[in-house]
């Protein structure tokens, strides 16, 4: 990758990032505003996902359960505060802590990629029964309480730094996803461009190879698995501030859905994820309005459509038609 | 002196079986040794525990008399150990230049990495298949490139696991120039089992039987070796007969 194709990439996003925020809050309603937010918040965490998976190479079916410890931590921290200015680095580092401890036992436990989701998976839905089964005022940390299965719907949205009396309004909460989300990609690119994240492509490539070489593919692994839980967790902190949080975020249907708005949007690319987060999530939207049909069934349609007729996905198979024979990132 | 590489009383075993007993070996700076035998020998065990893929049930490998046994494949490889396995061990989605860089990554500048790089293609005479993904590349080509990434961080020792399997008689030979030429600045272990190629290139022979070392001297007297005759072919064959 150019420098050249990386300053065009992030331009190309700034302006897409700069067109919405600019566009979107004078068009739609404000319950499709805070729609569009909602699915924003879900572009960073597939996001994530497409960093951990489609460049690391880890096949991480428990995205969800960051996504949720993002959420909770937020909401938890910021009930406890009273403010929500030290809440949002919480919810950042908390699942980046869960994720270093979790990889820590994976990676350097030498354990194979299809335990590696096993585990995963298992970790999200231990999360999930454990918060569905914490209602009761027993359950509760700090002025917190955690609601069991009906979460908690006190979640506070963000104040202004310092100024818990003055809360954001949706607008506002809009524009900071929109950014949040710019920022990841660059960061993502940025990332990729770095010796770190060339060693890491190169560990999806061949492991076995790139430890011949005398790099040690554990911490690497460990180092891509811990930036996609702290990514994962802003996406939950964002999603909290839409609507609130609730078990359902560690729930296996968000699981699943990470995965494939990452393959129809196009594994190995980061804006693919992206925009197949929100074309799916558009279309699941969509879906619900209709009468007798699924948007469950529809989903598995598409994704089956997607592996048949584009199995490099949307975004990729985009550029081939234009052109680009490399593909995006 | 202190061998660069050796082990001792190296054994491996798997449950019952005993795939490498009691081998003691040593490989001095700038060797080039060759290490043979039929299959089921141990060769591929061997080197297996050499580059610290699996570890031994007893015994030690050393470097530069260094205790090294059972260290990592990663850590192997930073002491200056260049591995190249039978099976082109390649970044398949990559171009071949960015897997040469990779190679050099760990202790080259990003500057210098490329132009390292680029000298590494030159000198395996590749330099053309710089921007091709490794994975459109022929078999004999892959195991130049797999060749490149161990040469190019200039490790002290190489160790090449049958370096010549699946290639061509034109190949196998041009296979045997670099090598011989990659010994003028590397000391060099190759696994093989191909005696035509071994004749080209070795020196001094080790050729390990039922995971013991049967002989080890110089390769003529190795080819000459009645026992060796027996335990490759069951029987003496004329094309190994040396004659002086």
């Amino acid at each position: 990758m150019s420098g050249m194709k990386l300053s065009t990439d992030i331009a190309a996003a700034s302006i897409v990032t700069i067109a919405a925020i600019l566009a979107l809050p004078n068009f739609l309603e404000l319950f499709a505003l805070i729609n569009a937010t909602v699915y924003v918040s879900m572009s960073v965490l597939a996001l994530s996902l497409a960093l951990v998976w489609g460049f690391g190479g880890i096949l991480c079916f428990g995205q969800a359960a960051f996504f949720g410890l993002g959420g909770y931590s937020y909401a938890v921290a910021a009930l406890n505060f009273g403010d929500t200015t030290y809440a949002v680095p919480v919810a950042i580092v908390v699942p980046a802590l869960v994720a270093a401890a979790l990889g820590y036992v994976m990676f350097y436990g030498r354990i194979s990629d299809v335990y590696m989701g096993a585990i995963t998976l298992t970790l999200t839905l231990i999360l999930f029964n454990f918060v569905n089964s914490t209602a009761g005022d027993q359950w509760r940390i700090g002025a917190a309480p955690l609601g069991g299965f009906n979460g908690i719907p006190s979640t506070p949205p963000l104040n202004l730094p310092g100024d818990p009396g003055n809360p954001l309004p949706p607008q506002s909460i809009f524009t900071i996803s929109v950014v949040s989300l710019l920022l990841c990609y660059i960061i993502a690119k940025l990332i990729l461009r770095t010796r770190f994240g060339r060693v890491i492509v190169a560990i999806r490539e061949n492991e076995h190879r790139a430890e011949l070489l005398g790099y040690d593919a554990r911490a690497y692994k460990l180092g891509i698995f811990v930036i996609g839980g702290a990514m994962a967790g802003l996406s939950g902190m964002l999603f909290a501030n839409c609507v609130f949080v609730s078990p359902t975020m560690f729930s296996l249907f968000y699981s699943g859905q990470i995965i494939i708005w990452v393959m129809v949007g196009g594994l190995g690319t980061l804006a693919g994820p992206v925009v197949g987060a929100i074309l799916l999530n558009l279309l699941t939207t969509w879906a619900g309005t209709l009468p007798d049909i699924s948007p469950s069934l529809i989903l598995g349609v598409i994704l089956l459509l997607a592996v048949l007729i584009l199995p490099r996905g949307v975004l990729p198979s985009l550029a081939v038609l234009f052109g680009h024979e490399r593909g995006v990132t | 002196m202190t061998a660069l590489l050796a082990t001792e009383h190296l054994t491996i075993r798997f449950g019952g079986v005993v795939a490498v007993d009691d081998v003691t070996f040593s490989v001095a700076t700038g060797e080039l040794r060759c290490l043979i035998g039929p299959n089921g020998a141990g060769k591929s065990t061997l080197f297996k525990c050499l580059t610290g893929q699996i570890k031994p049930s007893v015994g030690r490998v050393l470097w530069r008399g260094r205790d090294i046994t059972g260290l990592d494949s990663f850590k192997i490889a930073r002491l200056g150990i260049g591995i190249k396995t039978q099976v082109p061990s390649l970044f398949d989605g990559l171009t071949v230049l960015e897997s040469v860089r990779l190679a050099l990554r760990r202790q080259a500048r990003e500057r210098d990495a490329r132009a390292q790089a680029m000298a590494t293609l030159e000198r395996l005479g590749i330099v053309e298949l710089a921007p091709r993904i490794v994975a459109l590349l022929a078999h004999g080509q892959r195991q130049l490139v797999e060749l490149a990434m161990v040469v190019a961080p200039e490790p002290e020792l190489i160790i090449l696991d049958e370096p010549t399997a699946g290639m061509s008689a034109e190949e196998t030979s041009r296979a045997a120039r670099v090598i011989r030429s990659l010994n003028d600045k590397h000391a060099i272990i190759v696994v093989e089992h191909d005696m035509q190629f071994i004749r080209a290139i070795a020196k001094t022979v080790t050729v390990l039987h039922q995971g013991r070392v049967l002989v080890e001297d110089d390769v003529m007297r190795v080819l000459a070796d009645r026992r060796v005759q027996d335990v490759y072919l069951g029987k003496v064959d004329a094309s190994l007969q040396v004659t002086t």
